[in-house]
């Protein structure tokens, strides 16, 4: 029965990313199995010997005793033994079946393991370069070819080939001319399958995308009812949908077409083989060459020696196929994960103090294109610094930096004095925390979401407590299931305020010494950023708080305000000293106060009509 | 493609339910010839695999036996012979079913797809997307399996396994007999196993797809894991899933390892009792050597018709369960349908009446509450007011999206229910909040609005909505992809696109629902043009949020809590000083303060002072 423990022997990375053979490689991803893989092929072989025996032994029991007229014990003892080697090759025929869906389940439950694992560890570029859904399918259905591979299509061309060797063998001993002239269509038909199963495998593919054609058009009349409906384009939807659907039919029909001539035309060249054979065969006995019970041997062999090569082809087409899948999955585990533990520095006391410099500090995604040049600021331990500037100014940028989610090109950003690049980034992230404008939560309950981030075990009341001071305990408490109810698809839906609400929460339970925070609320209503507002004020209480601003409110009473504009710093300063120079900074605060003159115009002149 | 699944869909309980499956077969009816035609091609095959056994016993008994060689030459003569007839019926039953089964399937994917389009808006609002889908694709394959293979294989096993019988009863009916006792056993074990293995399948799939779920949340949520460093707890969580997964899949694939083999040994227990039985019977010669072998060959050979039998019952349970799911979609009215008597095709224009309209959902949770205003022809209307008072409510009235539960809604005088839904929906233009485009070019896009619009009528509507300068930058113009559901183009974009395919279509009335979402200013200003060329000559409602908007309207409506909370235009609604000033003077703060992220503007504004 199944291994229901959640260990496995351990695989090592780089044993399946070092070698460039996919089948070297598939072989090493089975370490830990390959002794129930090769005890399956054995048993494979057992099996098919097991069978052939069967029909040696019918040969036996027509010559010896049948033939021989002995019907006494003799032929007791033969039908045991005929129900005996039955019952073998059933027997090892199972357990060859199981040993191979162990070793391809375990495998690939390991392989699913290390491939999260993995994934989840891989640096934030890779991440922002690659598409989740292309991970997915590698993650979910190249792995998944690859297990049936191991399972079935390795297991079966196993299978065609033992089964060939050992009838062949056994024909061929009991004659070779007879041995040979049988396997004359061998190379034939199996040339034929290859050549068939290549291009069904082709038209399958057309087959499928136009299935992804018509899916996507689907999908899309779905999602667009609103615009359908509106222009009443329900006809010509109709229309355009009939189209896909008809070409799709008529690939199946080309598809269909093909199977319908390949199964009778193999049929009737794999049944000359059986005849011609045969026939020799049949007057051969009657010749005095061999025995009925020769024939009868020879008859049975016959059929599994000729008709499981028509499969071949298919599962060469599949091998290939599977290897390609194993090479897609291959790429991802070749990629470096980010060294969390790598540094050599953790300060005496547990946590750091707050206090960052940036020297000079050059930033490149990619080479020759900074987004970051030379920003260079002090900011002392419980400061809170303001980040200003237009959308791909650099702002984001430089507070990725901070819990070295990228590395910096040049220069040096040191906390309390100790180059960023010395401690190791789980420890640094643990000093950390990061509000976004629109959090990710997961989908679990909210009290699992709030304690999302802290390892050690958390009261409710301490839950409780930071739900408060989030503003967000009295929501959660109108929901059915309070504190347990679900988050997402499955549960409620979080407007974007709530989830803030609820990120801040979360961030509070971790208590980190260093905040970033986007200080936008941009879609909620005025009650509810006041709440958050004041939220983030008992967040931001004794921490080193870097804002991504949006806001003049936040602004005017940072410590420190840096004006971004194409990766440098242009101002910086604090409000009273900003506002005395000319510069982006004091055009954005005269908009902000001619606001409210500009809104008391409005009314006035509303009044004066 | 992604593949949907639902909870629904994995239903472990399926009961067969006469009707559905009565039902499943009449959508056969139109394909009776091609069914009856596969029926006789499979039943020959089946016949015909038989008789082979038979062939091979008589050239045992009267040609090897009996050492006559012309025999011999007549008997592999015959079945040279039948294998020819038999390759031609196999093409034909591949043929003729798989061509059934492209047509079925096609049918039924054409039937649901045009039933959809009837549907009303309110049937997509609370069906989940996928849960369609999944009805569109993957249940109809399994319909269409069913009614073609399911009811082709086992046919075939049928026939095989009667004619066995008598074929066994005709050459010894006791040794029949034995093997013929022996079947009830083996279908019934059988049975069994595909129900386990089909059971533990469907955990499989239902692991696997909360598998793929949680890496999908793992990725997409990759910069919250790594800030919280969750890596370790989030594999341990997953190693669960992974784990769930490794054993329903694995113990599908046990019982499958073990199925055949269990089998295998009741046909041994039968074959060691025919062995013995029939040796005695050579012995008083009441049965010839070729008949034991084809004893023995039988025996061997209805292991697979047993089994094939199995699968289709496994299958048919599925299938039943998909058909009864695409059979109640088919059988959902449409909630909003044409009135019996319709006035003729007419324009629209007119003046617009809602006349103490309500309407809800929900009993008990009325959305609109006893609404009544009258808008002249030509006005424009904003309706305003906090999210989930009604807004979006009105307009879909108006559009008959839904129908007022009480009151009346008069376009010109006329109770709008006797106008045609063709005839309301293709006279009003409606422009979403989030604008809907369908893949293909920019000009397939706008020509939606109006299918017979030449490339000169799709121009001027672009130039109008402000929309040809950007496309006509693109490298294809016109004929620029906008890929899957627009996703190439910015929002901005989308919506100066959809603009300009509501101008093509020349509506009488104009709905919009203006995007809160912010784009750059030269854009906004873009579709504030095309939305005042719109606006012109037609009765507009605008779900309004931006301040010009608003100011510019006739008429202001404040829609709370499914009512009219106040009403007038901007003048006379500041004045009283009441939700309007309020919201007004909320709006104006954050339309202007969100100027400041938008920062050309700021940076231009400074360059000049």
């Amino acid at each position: 029965m199944p291994n229901n423990k959640n260990t496995y022997p351990e695989l090592d990375h780089q044993k399946i990313t070092s070698n460039q053979n996919g089948l070297v490689t598939l072989w090493r991803l089975l370490s830990g199995y390959h002794g129930y893989y090769v005890l399956s092929a054995v048993m494979l072989a057992v099996s098919a010997a097991s069978r052939t025996g069967m029909y040696l032994f019918l040969g036996y029991f027509v010559d010896q005793i049948i033939g021989q007229g002995k019907f006494g014990t003799e032929l007791l003892q033969a039908a045991a033994t005929f129900m005996g080697l039955i019952m073998l090759q059933a027997l090892s025929g199972f357990l060859s079946n199981k040993l191979a869906a162990q070793t391809a389940e375990s495998s690939t439950r390991r392989l699913r393991d290390i491939l999260f694992d993995h994934i989840q560890r891989l640096s934030f570029a890779y991440h922002s370069e690659v598409k989740t859904g292309d991970l997915l399918e590698r993650a979910s259905s190249d792995v998944d070819t690859i297990r049936r591979f191991i399972a079935d299509q390795a297991v079966g061309v196993a299978r065609i080939v033992v089964i060939f060797i050992i009838n062949f063998t056994a024909i061929f001993l009991l004659n070779q001319r007879l041995a040979l002239i049988s396997i004359i269509i061998v190379p034939v038909i199996l040339v034929i399958s290859i050549f068939f199963f290549r291009k069904l495998s082709k038209a399958y593919e057309a087959y499928q995308e136009q299935e992804a054609v018509l899916s996507t058009n689907l999908q899309e009349n779905l999602s667009g009812v609103r615009v359908v409906k509106a222009f009443a384009r329900q006809s010509y939807e109709i229309k355009k949908f009939d189209e896909n659907n008809y070409e799709k039919y008529l690939r199946g029909k080309r598809l269909n077409l093909m199977h319908a001539l390949f199964w009778p035309i193999s049929d009737t060249i794999c049944a000359a083989q059986m005849i011609a054979s045969n026939f020799l065969a049949a007057t051969m006995v009657i010749d005095g060459v061999i025995t009925l019970g020769n024939f009868m041997t020879f008859s049975g062999l016959l059929g599994w020696l000729i008709w499981p090569i028509r499969n071949l082809g298919r599962l060469i087409v599949d091998t290939s196929r599977a290897l390609v899948s194993l090479n897609r999955v291959v790429q991802i585990l070749r990629v470096p994960e980010e060294p969390l533990f790598e540094g050599s520095y953790l300060p005496a006391s547990g946590t750091v103090h707050g206090d960052i410099s940036f020297d000079h500090v050059t930033f490149e995604y990619e080479k020759g294109h900074p987004v970051l040049e030379d920003v260079s600021f002090d900011v002392k331990a419980g400061q809170v610094i303001a980040l200003l500037g237009s959308t791909g100014s650099g702002k984001t940028s430089l507070v990725n930096l901070l819990p070295r989610f990228y590395d910096i090109t040049s220069g040096s950003i040191r906390l309390d004095g100790v180059d960023l690049r010395e401690y190791p980034r789980s420890f640094l992230r643990s000093q950390i925390g990061i509000v976004e404008q629109e959090p990710f939560l997961f989908s679990c309950s909210i009290r699992d979401n709030i304690t999302y981030g802290v390892t050690r075990p958390v009261t409710q009341e301490e839950i409780e407590a930071a739900a408060r001071e989030a503003a967000i305990h009295d929501v959660i408490l109108s929901f059915k299931d309070g504190y347990d109810t679900l988050v997402g698809e499955r549960g409620v839906t979080l407007s974007g305020g709530q989830k803030q609400r609820v990120a801040i929460a979360r961030t509070l339970l971790l208590n980190p010494r260093i905040l970033i925070m986007d200080d936008s609320t941009s879609s909620v209503d005025m009650e509810t950023e006041v709440q958050i507002r004041e939220a983030l004020q008992r967040l931001m209480k004794d921490r080193t708080t870097f804002i991504i601003a949006h806001r003049i409110q936040s602004i005017m009473s940072a410590d420190l305000i840096l004006v971004f504009d194409e990766g440098k710093i242009v101002q910086s300063g604090q409000h009273e000293d900003l506002i005395d120079q000319p510069g982006i900074y004091r055009s954005i605060f005269e908009i902000q106060t001619r606001i409210e003159s500009a809104l008391q115009e409005e009314i006035d002149s509303v009044h004066l009509l | 493609m992604s593949t949907y699944y639902d909870e629904n869909e994995l239903d472990d309980n399926v009961r067969f339910n006469g009707n559905v499956i009565k039902r499943l077969f009449e959508t056969l009816a139109p394909h009776k010839k091609t069914m009856i035609g596969s029926m006789i091609a499979i039943i020959l095959v089946s016949l015909l695999d038989a008789y082979f056994t038979l062939i091979n016993k008589r050239i045992i008994d009267e040609g090897i036996i009996a050492g006559d060689k012309t025999a011999l030459v007549r008997l592999f003569t015959l079945y040279g012979a039948i294998v020819l007839i038999q390759a031609v019926a196999v093409f034909f039953f591949i043929y003729l079913i798989g061509l059934q089964g492209e047509k079925v399937r096609y049918d039924l994917r054409k039937q649901l797809f045009n039933h959809l389009q009837q549907l009303s808006l309110a049937y997509f609002s609370k069906t989940p997307l996928g849960w369609i889908m999944s009805r569109v694709t993957s249940d109809t394959e399994k319909m269409a399996d069913l009614l073609t293979w399911g009811l082709i294989d086992s046919t075939y096993a049928l026939v095989n396994i009667i004619t066995a019988s008598v074929f066994m009863l005709s050459i010894n009916w006791q040794l029949a007999l034995i093997v013929i006792a022996s079947l009830p056993v083996m279908l019934f074990v059988a049975f069994k196993f595909r129900t386990r293995i089909y059971y533990h399948y469907r955990q499989s799939r239902k692991a696997n797809s909360k598998m793929t779920a949680n890496l999908n949340e793992n990725i997409t949520g990759v910069r919250v894991v790594k800030a919280l460093r969750r890596e370790d707890r989030n594999l341990e969580n997953f190693k669960v899933l992974s784990t769930d997964m490794y054993r329903s899949s694995y113990r599908a694939a046990y019982l499958s390892a073990l199925f055949q083999p269990t089998i295998q040994t009741i046909s041994a227990l039968s074959l060691a009792l025919v062995m013995w039985r029939g040796g005695l019977s050579v012995q008083n010669q009441a049965i010839t050597i070729g008949g034991l072998q084809a004893f023995i060959s039988y025996i061997m050979m209805i292991l697979w018709p047993v089994q094939d039998l199995a699968r289709v019952y496994a299958d048919m349970q599925n299938a039943v369960a998909s058909s009864e799911r695409v059979f109640s979609l088919i059988d959902t009215q449409p909630g909003i349908r044409d009135r019996e008597q319709t006035l003729p095709f007419t324009s629209l224009s007119g003046d617009i009446e809602f006349d103490n309209v309500s309407f809800h959902y929900k009993e008990d949770e009325p959305v609109i509450k006893h609404l009544s205003f009258h808008v002249n022809h030509g006005e424009t209307v904003a309706l305003v007011g906090p999210t989930g008072g009604g807004k979006t409510t009105i307009v879909n009235l108006l559009c008959r999206f839904y129908e007022p539960t009480e009151g009346t809604i008069r376009i010109g005088g006329t109770d709008y229910l006797n106008f045609s839904l063709q005839n309301i929906q293709s006279r009003i233009g409606v422009v979403l909040q989030t604008p809907h485009l369908f893949s293909g070019t920019i000009r397939e896009n706008i020509r939606y609005g109006k299918l017979d619009a030449t490339d000169e009528e799709i121009e001027a509507a672009a130039k109008l909505a402000g929309a040809h300068n950007f496309i006509v930058n693109f490298e294809h113009g016109y004929d620029q992809n906008v890929g899957e559901g627009g996703n190439l183009l910015s929002v901005g974009q989308k919506q100066l696109i959809s603009i300009a395919r509501a101008i093509l279509a020349n509506p009488d009335i104009f709905v919009m629902d203006e995007a809160t979402s912010s784009v750059d200013t030269l854009t906004e200003a873009l579709i504030q043009q095309g939305m005042e060329r719109l606006m012109e000559g037609r009765t507009s409602f605008i779900i309004a949020h931006r301040l010009s908007t608003i100011k510019h309207a006739d008429k202001i409506l404040v829609i709370r809590d499914g009512q009219i909370a106040e009403q007038g235009n901007h003048q006379s609604l500041m004045r009283l000083h009441g939700h309007y000033y309020r919201l007004y003077t909320q709006q104006f703060r954050h339309e202007l303060e969100s100027q400041l992220d938008p920062y050309q503007q700021v940076s231009e504004g400074f360059e000049e002072s």
